[in-house]
């Protein structure tokens, strides 16, 4: 069974794939990874009458640290980050996100920027590059335009990008000194899964030992987008950690998730496990933000 | 309309036309006349399809040939060297991994990706590498103490 068939392009720069994507309009796909679109257009869900691949975009497979900030191409692949041992130091969140998503035959494939721009309540980059407060720079034949990812997502498949843009990258700064991040991805088994819930926690102190100055939580597969718990942080600040802060925030957190049921679990069972995962990320978060010294 | 891709399959560069919508596993059967990579799920569940691209494994169901023009592929009828079975080989054969076989090729190349760039991986890394390919029939054990072999025999 042939997948169904299209014109393939495959651009040599972003300003091409960018003036590709305005003269076909709505009758073009972009792939990079295909690992999303391939299944769709086998399942017949998709039948793009042209195919723009943005694999072969040098830039877009790009990993560039530079002063206090990381940005990520859209095309680099989740391996790739996972194996980075700039994101294993600085953003361990993420590397927890990238090495849960899929298996490891689908993370050499699968790219950043695809895990994005699909939009599902559950994947797994969305919660750790959110706690990061990392953004995007979309890119279209007009404009190029950043856009943080907390206001990135709209709905299951819905985001703020017109049809003809390109989602080019994603940028995170490095976290301050004594900061700590931690994401945790419950399944029902350890490859391949999609999440009953996530949840990433960020946490900055004073020093360690000392007092919360910032903190973000963000929850995924409990809402219709992956979601920040904003109550649950507001707790947060200027407070001493203990465990039981974190379980009075996991509790808020749960209170602010919107579930539903499904056949991976009800709405009831996800709301419990987010107080208890937000805790135990937030647990991490704090080791990891009393040995964090890095300047 | 076809595109021409080069690729060099199990050592030996090759010049194609394909059409834009066949993947890579329809290439590697059909064109090529390679059936020892499987077709199973088709949408990158099960792992059958597996292929080492540029030294990596992939589900070869997931990727469309003409993404693959330029790369260096191989398939489970690459694997067997000068001298014979390849370790993994002997070792699935050794230690009763195979059963029915249908996911032995996707198992036998994702073990090879791992011990080419970790020749002594242990039991755990070994469990992750392989945690994209289903197998219904041995209960993964016998896989499992296959490559752990192959691992512990490395050079």
């Amino acid at each position: 069974m042939l997948l169904p068939r299209f014109q393939y392009h495959e651009p040599r720069s972003l300003t091409e794939a960018c003036r590709m994507m305005a003269e076909l309009g709505a009758a073009a796909s972009p792939i990079a990874g295909g690992t999303d679109l391939v299944v769709n257009m086998r399942r017949g869900t998709l039948a793009p009458e042209h195919v723009v691949s943005l694999g072969r975009i040098n830039e877009l497979c790009a990993m560039d640290m530079t002063g206090r900030t990381l940005t990520l191409g859209a095309c680099c692949t989740v391996a790739s980050l996972a194996e980075s041992s700039d994101i294993a130091a600085g953003f361990p969140a993420l590397c927890e996100g990238a090495l849960t998503l899929g298996s490891p035959l689908v993370r050499n494939l699968a790219t950043l920027g695809g895990n994005l721009v699909t939009a599902r309540p559950a994947a797994d980059l969305p919660p750790p590059l959110m706690a990061y407060g990392g953004s995007v720079t979309l890119h279209s034949s007009q404009e190029q335009r950043v856009v943080p990812l907390d206001q990135f997502f709209l709905g299951p498949g819905r985001t703020v990008m017109k049809p003809a843009e390109i989602l080019g990258s994603v940028a995170i700064d490095i976290p301050s000194a004594f900061s700590g991040s931690s994401y945790f991805k419950l399944g029902a088994r350890r490859a391949l899964e999609i999440s009953i819930a996530s949840v990433a926690s960020f946490l900055a102190l004073e020093r360690p030992g000392g007092k919360i100055l910032s903190a973000r939580i963000v929850l995924g597969a409990v809402a219709p987008l992956p979601m920040r718990a904003g109550g649950a942080e507001k707790i947060l600040i200027g407070e001493t950690p203990s465990r039981s802060l974190f379980v009075k925030v996991g509790e808020t957190a749960a209170r602010e998730s919107k579930p539903i049921d499904d056949h991976r679990g009800s709405a009831e069972y996800r709301r419990d496990m987010v107080s208890v995962l937000t805790e135990k990320t937030l647990v991490a978060a704090l080791e990891r933000a009393n040995s964090n010294r890095r300047e | 309309m076809k595109k021409t891709i080069h690729i060099t399959v199990n050592h030996q560069p090759l010049e194609l036309a394909v059409e834009p919508n066949q993947t890579l596993l329809e290439v590697i059967r059909e064109n090529l006349g390679l059936t020892g990579t499987k077709a199973g799920c088709l949408v990158g569940d099960c792992g059958a399809c597996t292929v080492l691209v540029e030294g990596r494994p992939v589900n070869s169901c997931l990727m469309l040939a003409v993404q693959a023009d330029g790369k260096q592929l191989t398939t489970i009828e690459g694997v067997e060297t000068p001298q014979g079975l390849h370790p993994l080989q002997a070792a699935f054969v050794d230690k009763g991994a195979i059963q029915c076989g249908y996911c032995t090729p996707g198992m036998i190349l994702s073990a090879k990706g791992l011990l080419d760039g970790n020749p002594r991986a242990d039991e755990a890394e070994i469990r992750k590498a392989i945690s994209g390919n289903l197998c219904r029939c041995t209960g993964y054990q016998k896989i499992v103490e296959a490559i752990l072999f192959a691992s512990r025999c490395s050079p």
